[in-house]
């Protein structure tokens, strides 16, 4: 209980310090980047659950983000609808499109999973192109922003935040309750997901669906902050860019893919070397985590601080308590659960870490 | 038609050779690499730079091509494949391969710029040959050819023998004091150096284009998998059918299609027979 | 222990003539067994006899090839492993299968997933019901987990667990599923001789809240001691099936399994 009020401190200090920050960034370029970052946040948090938690390797999702876009700009554009009413559809638009590609690909072994979606992601390029009627084909569409008071850089940034923070509470909960143990027994143990009733296939495919969700709603805020978007806006490289910013972030956390996806979006615009090698950079971080740090980086920064701080390793003789063994075997009467002790969260706490 | 045959079933044998090099990494190391069809763009890249950039004469630029290849195959090896199999993850081969794909594709991309470029005439022969060019008969010629050799070689040499051992059970080929360690670092050398070679042959057709490995190596994945992983036959087999199917959606419905077409060949193969066309059905291990 | 009573009606999980073949090997041949609740069952018998052969089938990882497997009377042949939990068969594996990354007591909530009724959209919005569920289940839990013995360990990383531990745990999340049969799979394996102790007190406190236990296990001592019937497989085969005393002194018994 002693480490909580600090952390709440700090979490607190953060938000505060993100929803005030178009009045200290300095100049529209750099608040124009953070809305960027927020944007591919909303789709990343996502992604995070397929990729971080269920082990299934996407890394077409930016087909994903396509949809949601095009769709915002044919919604709110061609179609003339209110942008805000465009927004959700746009995150049940990307759902079904995850439905489409989940059905067929998630009962796949790993390899083919990860080439299905790239697969999907090259066809929603070919289709962009080939619908030029609906898209624009190669020109593109421009793209309609939101209306007031969402219609200044800073309105969009506040709307992009809330989005974001809503699609990360969303998550947080996924990973801290019952659901994020389902999701990790899937990853990592098949056989033991199935041992207890774990309909693994149902639980891939309702997280997928839910990224889906998640990429369409970020699709829509990144066309509108883009205003104008053609095919060559998502190439595959932006899919790759998604999955390495999870990897690198550390599997099974929220916060080191947060952190991935700010570093790696920032990174190459203030760093110009960067820029100019590009997805090379991605592809040489992605390399460097894999050999050296498999499970990503925040979980590197979350053994170091339980070396720290953590329990002594001590052997201990397991004694079984058969009393209260037999207590909690009993039909439950009622006694059972008043007799239940505060125990920590030990998976919410590694879920922020 | 007939050229629409023609084409299909040329660039078929591109898919089908990057379907052989799958294999032959596959059977020793149980690893499918994203860099495979990498290993094609590279023969084409480097054959078009050796021949039309330094001025080299066709044979030595084969046998460049050919060993740079062979030398990516062997680095994806030792830095995307040894270290990883070592470790249990069965995921991790594929973010270390990715990554190595990626790195490299986007360096070619730096060096040799990202325009396709043409690739230099290897044969003397009249541009008005129409479906008699070499564009079209090269690679289909390399890929039969390199399915011979691969047969002859693993029927036929000792250095095979220890390839399909290795490949039939890695563990009891390693109890029998078989060095599968080297045996699998053969592989891939072997691979890149298929895949250099055949990059090289078809380079007239694909043109030497950086980004042409990516496409690759989905495109080969899928007439592996149609065809049947593992499966030198099924390779042939699957790639002449993704050609051909290529090719006849183009004629039809114009190229806006292509690759949709492709991967609903794939999946609707998939549902019907997961272990695809001329593959062996594998028994679920508990 | 006492005698085996006589089933009432015909509550139990069965395996009737079941049959399994891989490739050209049969691993079982027209074998019957049946689990009653309440009671602890020893399965026995030389390595390849079939013995994990018959709890993959009764759990759900294999069909058979012919015969059936009843629970209470009813097929559940064609119902798949997801399901099994759902009829309340719980089972352990020889190798533990835990999730190393989580901790203990998120281990043993796993088990507990055949009761949660929130689905991902009422977990994902942080329901009032799902976060009911959730301290109910995690109580569950951690009573289960201190009931094995290893409180100590509560939010120490499974992957850091010794070895009888980690056997430990996975019975513990066995057990958080509410089972009406519970499946060890030499859950014995690699443990010291007190540790074997604290295993039959573990296993008979199951059996006396009700619940049908099969024990697969080499450690004979330990199921002539906590067994109330034993059955022997030997190449596939049922070669003796009764009461420890009946199976110690069989002469088949003793000649393919025990030794003289």
């Amino acid at each position: 209980m002693a480490a909580r009020a600090p952390r709440l401190g700090l979490a607190l200090l953060v938000a505060l310090a993100l929803a005030s920050l178009p009045y200290w960034s300095g100049d529209l370029y750099r608040l124009h980047l953070v809305s960027l970052i927020g944007a591919y946040w909303v789709l990343v948090a996502g992604l995070n659950l397929v990729v971080g938690f269920t082990g299934q390797l996407s890394i077409g999702h930016v087909g994903l983000l396509a949809v949601g876009a095009y769709g915002f700009a044919i919604l709110a554009g061609t179609l003339g609808l209110p942008p805000l009413l465009a927004l959700p559809l746009c995150g049940v638009l990307g759902g079904a499109a995850g439905l489409l590609l989940g059905l067929p690909s998630l009962r796949l072994p790993g390899f083919y999973f990860a080439m299905a979606t790239m697969a999907f992601a090259l066809i929603v390029t070919e289709l962009s192109l080939a619908w030029g009627g609906l898209t624009g084909g190669g020109t593109g569409l421009s793209v309609p922003g939101f209306p007031a008071p969402f219609d200044t850089p800073s309105g969009q940034y506040w709307l992009i935040l809330a989005v974001a923070a809503a699609v990360t509470a969303l998550t947080w909960n996924v990973a801290r309750l019952m659901w994020g143990r389902a999701l990790v027994a899937v990853r990592d143990s098949e056989v033991a997901a199935a041992s207890v009733g774990v309909n693994v296939f149902r639980v891939k495919l309702t997280v997928f669906v839910f990224s889906g969700v998640t990429a369409g709603l970020g699709g829509a805020l990144f066309a509108a902050l883009q205003t104008y978007i053609t095919p060559d806006t998502f190439v595959f490289d932006i899919g790759l860019f998604f999955f390495v910013c999870i990897i690198i972030g550390g599997r099974g956390t929220i916060l080191g893919p947060l952190i991935g996806t700010a570093a790696l979006t920032a990174l190459p615009e203030l760093v110009a070397p960067l820029a100019r090698l590009g997805t090379f950079f991605y592809g040489l971080a992605l390399l460097v985590v894999v050999l050296l740090v498999p499970e990503g980086i925040g979980r590197l920064v979350a053994v170091l601080v339980a070396r720290v701080s953590g329990e002594p390793h001590r052997s201990h003789e397991v004694r079984p308590d058969l009393a209260r063994l037999r207590q909690a075997l009993a039909p439950p009467d009622g006694t059972a659960a008043d007799a239940a002790p505060a125990a920590p969260a030990p998976l919410a706490a590694q879920a922020l870490r | 038609m007939l050229a629409v045959i023609v084409s299909g079933l040329a660039i078929g044998a591109v898919y089908a050779a990057t379907a052989l090099a799958y294999n032959v990494m596959y059977s020793t190391s149980k690893v499918l690499s994203v860099t495979t069809g990498h290993l094609c763009m590279l023969g084409g890249v480097f054959g078009a730079w050796f021949i039309a950039g330094l001025g080299l004469p066709a044979g030595l630029g084969l046998l460049g091509a050919v060993l740079v290849g062979a030398a990516f195959g062997g680095i994806t090896e030792v830095v995307g494949v040894r270290r990883v199999l070592a470790r249990s993850d069965e995921h991790l081969w594929l973010l270390s391969t990715l990554a190595l794909a990626t790195m490299l594709q986007q360096a070619v991309g730096l060096w040799w710029g990202t325009e396709p470029k043409p690739f230099p005439r290897l044969i003397p022969q009249d541009f008005s040959a129409g479906l008699l060019d070499q564009k079209y008969w090269l690679p289909i010629l390399t890929v039969l050819a390199m399915t011979a050799g691969l047969e002859a070689f693993y029927r036929l040499t000792l250095w095979g023998k220890l390839f399909q051992a290795t490949s039939e059970d890695a563990f009891a080929a390693r109890a029998r004091g078989i060095p599968t360690d080297r045996v699998r670092s053969a592989s891939y050398l072997l691979a890149g150096a298929l895949g250099g070679l055949a990059g090289f042959a078809a380079g007239q057709l694909t043109f030497a284009f950086f980004a042409l490995g990516l496409t690759l190596t989905l495109n080969g994945f899928i007439a592996l998998a149609v065809g049947g992983l593992g499966s030198n036959l099924g390779a042939l087999v699957g790639g002449a059918g993704l050609g051909l199917l290529s090719a006849f959606a183009t004629y039809w419905f114009g190229g806006e299609y292509q690759q949709t077409i492709a991967v609903g060949l794939l999946m609707l193969v998939l549902l019907v027979r997961p272990e695809g066309l001329l593959g062996a059905r594998r028994v679920r291990p508990v | 222990m006492s005698a085996p009573a006589p089933a009432p009606g015909r509550a139990g999980l069965a395996a009737e003539a079941v049959t399994k073949r891989f490739g050209g090997v049969t691993a079982l041949d027209a074998v019957s067994l049946d689990l009653r609740p309440g009671e602890i069952h020893g399965l026995i018998g030389p390595n390849g006899s079939g013995k994990t052969t018959l709890l993959n089938l009764l759990s759900g990882y294999y069909r058979p090839d012919a015969g059936g497997v009843r629970l209470d009377g009813e097929d559940l042949s064609r119902r798949s492993v997801q399901r099994r939990p759902r009829a309340g068969i719980a089972r352990t594996f020889q190798k533990p299968r835990l999730l190393g990354h989580l901790s203990v007591l998120d281990n043993a909530m796993l088990g507990a997933w055949r009761d949660v009724r929130s689905g991902f959209l009422a977990t994902a919005l942080g329901l009032p019901s799902a976060l009911r569920e959730e301290a109910a289940l995690r109580a569950r839990a951690a009573d289960l987990v201190h009931g094995v013995g290893l409180g100590h360990a509560l939010a120490r990383r499974a992957s850091l667990l010794e070895h009888a531990e980690q056997r430990f745990l996975e019975i513990a999340r066995a057990l958080a599923l509410r089972p009406r049969f519970l499946l060890l799979d030499e859950p014995a394996g690699g443990l010291t001789g007190a540790e074997i102790g604290h295993l039959a007190d573990i296993v008979r406190a199951v059996r006396d809240s009700g619940v049908g236990v099969l024990l697969v296990e080499h450690h004979t001592d330990f199921v002539f001691r906590v067994c109330a019937r034993v059955t022997t497989l030997d190449r596939g085969r049922l070669i003796k099936h009764g009461t420890p005393a009946d199976v110690r002194h069989d002469a088949e018994v003793v000649r393919v399994y025990l030794g003289a």
